[in-house]
């Protein structure tokens, strides 16, 4: 079986075999427990207990102290495109807008403050280019990874 | 004292709101809209509803929750930390509707929560502070001059710290004369969104210096005692994430001299019930007082985990008029607690958000978790990202890091992004093993930021992980997508054929 997963913006492609209850990809082997629990026994003999969950695309999988986060990618799902869009690293207020369309900005530049958890942010601008769209005013409220502001380079 | 209003949410009201019921008093719970199914809800005698959305409008609204508090018969109030715990205003309309304040007089609260005036009377009292100048100028324009003046004479680096702050907020490290400007203007923009007050001082930066703190506890009869340090030095952004008891370099002699000095902090303004007294404790073993916290704080257990005294349960007794219950300060193993955030920790520990689709703490011996959430809440922006509080015990420092380390192991947090695996490696860096923390260690160990060291078979075994999940179905067999154990059909009744008489 093959399955096509996105983990730290990398394209990762997995092919499992499976016989009978038990699940094998090069060496390590691995059984559901009726707790839903994984048991995965590498090809070095450890032996591992892990918990996964799903949250939309998103494969929350803990294995070994750690926590992935993987995402599925539906087979022929498009790629989205990110472009030149600045997003909101997290969820907060916009506390204040400190460029206008058609202005020049130099790398680390202030473009925008943010505000969450009374902790300000600053959105800077990663490189030399113009600000081509401003999507949020002061006092927006906006929500984790949605575009603030746009960059022509 | 028989019903006692807790005017706080989450993992604090938890803690309060049990303590209330060991103790044998009825607890009334206040809630918003968006906490009414959180778990501190449950745990209380009475839960009434907050009218309003904003935090303004709820747990921040004295006349409301003062109308709840005569309405359902309070006799005694708790504030918790944060929100109102620091509100002399409070304090004194709580008092004067004949209502026990769980905390020191309006005055102590006041005299302490301005930082400003706690440098002024802390000097008077002979408490050693951090060299650095009060500015006493209102106006925006006047006090950023008087502060480039103060900077000539405090030097660079500096710190600007509000008069009325707390948590890190209204604080910026300044470390040339070009970053001044800046500094001041967002350090008065934070401090007035906080605290409604922009005033801001300055100090000297002691970097490479110990946060160690003092625990207090007074009460009516005039008792004033210490139970040991804590040392709190490993902070992000003026955060702290890692706190232990006793401090590892500590002497018997110095916690002597450290232990007096925060008894006549306390003294001098005549303080009541549990507080902490906060000093900057340089390499050479000089202290300097830093602030005092006049109310519960979040790293508390630390202490109670090795003096065995319950602060809380300490705080209701003084509340109540008793003397305190405590003998001899007698210290005993080593206890550590870390702050489980909802933060991505590699992304500059920016607040995360999501579900709680799986939340299983570790267990086993001398683990104790804090916490005002469970396995299927949900992590919102509208409040403080902390998730729990994880606390060891052992009977040494090392073995208390030991367990740390398993039981962060072992801590499965799923859907929500968290600070667990930066905490676990926390764990292995050699200042922390040596117990030569200070407070910039973060940024001197992680000076780019901090990313999970992870091995290739490790990420192998994570896809296979989510490969199986994948196509076994997992997640459609139960609507939600948790664990089958959750809601799955595990009762043994059901798959048992023997019949039972």
């Amino acid at each position: 079986m093959l399955y096509e997963f996105k983990i730290d913006g990398k394209t990762v492609e997995v092919t499992l075999a499976k016989s009978d209850d038990v699940w094998t990809l090069s060496g390590n082997n691995a059984s559901i427990l009726s707790d839903g629990r994984i048991r995965l026994v590498s090809k070095d003999g450890a032996i591992f207990f892990a918990h996964s969950a799903k949250v939309r695309d998103t494969w929350w999988v803990h294995i070994g102290g750690h926590t992935f986060c993987i995402d599925h990618v539906e087979p022929g799902a498009a790629e989205e495109d990110n472009g030149s869009g600045l997003s909101a690293p997290m969820p907060g207020k916009v506390l204040q807008v400190l460029v206008e369309v058609g202005q020049v900005v130099e790398p680390g530049q202030p473009l925008m403050i943010l505000e969450a958890m009374k902790m300000e942010h600053r959105i800077v601008a990663p490189q030399e280019g113009i600000v081509s769209v401003i999507h949020f005013k002061e006092g927006d409220q906006v929500q984790q990874g949605i575009a603030l502001l746009e960059m022509s380079l | 004292m028989s019903t006692v209003l807790v005017a706080n949410r989450g993992e604090i009201a938890c803690r309060i709101l049990r303590a209330c019921n060991e103790a044998g008093y009825s607890s009334i719970a206040i809630y918003a809209a968006n906490d009414a199914d959180s778990l501190f809800v449950e745990l209380a005698t009475t839960s009434v509803k907050l009218e309003g959305e904003s935090i303004a409008e709820t747990y921040l609204n004295q006349k409301q929750i003062l109308e709840i508090a005569t309405k359902y018969g309070a006799d005694a109030i708790h504030p918790g930390f944060g929100f109102l715990s620091e509100r002399a205003g409070f304090a004194q309309a709580v008092i004067d509707l004949g209502i026990s304040w769980i905390g020191p007089s309006p005055r102590a609260i006041e005299m302490m929560g301005d930082k400003m005036t706690a440098r002024i009377t802390m000097k008077a009292a002979g408490v050693p502070v951090i060299p650095g100048e009060e500015i006493e100028q209102e106006d925006e324009h006047e006090a950023l001059m008087a502060i480039k003046d103060a900077s000539r004479r405090v030097g660079f680096p500096l710190l600007l710290k509000a008069s009325s702050g707390g948590g890190g907020k209204g604080m910026r490290v300044v470390n040339s004369p070009e970053e001044l400007d800046d500094a001041v203007n967002g350090a008065r923009r934070e401090a007035i969104a906080a605290f409604g007050d922009g005033r801001v001082y300055v100090e000297r930066l002691l970097s490479g210096s110990k946060h160690v703190e003092i625990q207090i506890l007074a009460d009516k009869q005039g008792r004033v005692i210490h139970l040991g340090e804590r040392e709190c030095s490993v902070q992000r952004r003026h955060q702290k994430v890692f706190e232990e008891a006793p401090c590892p370099t500590m002497t018997p002699e110095l916690r002597e001299r450290m232990g007096k000095a925060a008894i006549l902090a306390a003294q001098a303004v005549d303080y009541e019930g549990a507080g902490t007294v906060e000093f900057l404790l340089a390499s050479n073993g000089e202290f300097f007082f830093l602030e005092m916290n006049t109310r519960i704080q979040v790293e508390h257990p630390v202490t109670e985990m090795v003096t065995g005294v319950d602060i809380v349960r300490e705080q209701l007794r003084i509340a109540e008029g008793e003397p305190m219950s405590c003998g001899e300060l007698n210290m005993r193993g080593h206890s550590i607690e870390v702050r489980l955030y909802a933060e991505d920790a590699a992304n500059n520990f920016l607040p995360a958000i999501g579900p709680l689709v799986v939340f299983k703490p570790p267990e086993g011996p001398g683990v104790r978790l804090d916490t005002g959430v469970r396995q299927g809440d949900e992590v919102t922006p509208n409040y403080d990202p902390m998730l729990a509080k994880l606390v060891v015990w052992a009977p040494t420092r090392n073995e208390a890091l030991q367990r740390m380390r398993r039981a962060l192991e072992d801590f499965v947090v799923l859907g929500t992004t968290t600070n667990i695996r930066f905490l676990r490696e926390l764990c292995d860096q050699e200042d922390v093993v040596n117990g030569t923390t200070d407070t910039t260690l973060i940024d001197r160990v992680w000076p780019d930021g901090w990313s999970p060291e992870i091995s290739n078979s490790l990420t192998e075994a994570a896809l296979m992980i989510a490969g199986i999940s994948e196509g076994s179905g997992k997640h459609r067999k139960s609507n939600v997508g948790t664990e089958s154990t959750d809601n799955g059909p595990m009762s043994p009744f059901s798959t048992l054929s023997r019949r039972f008489p």
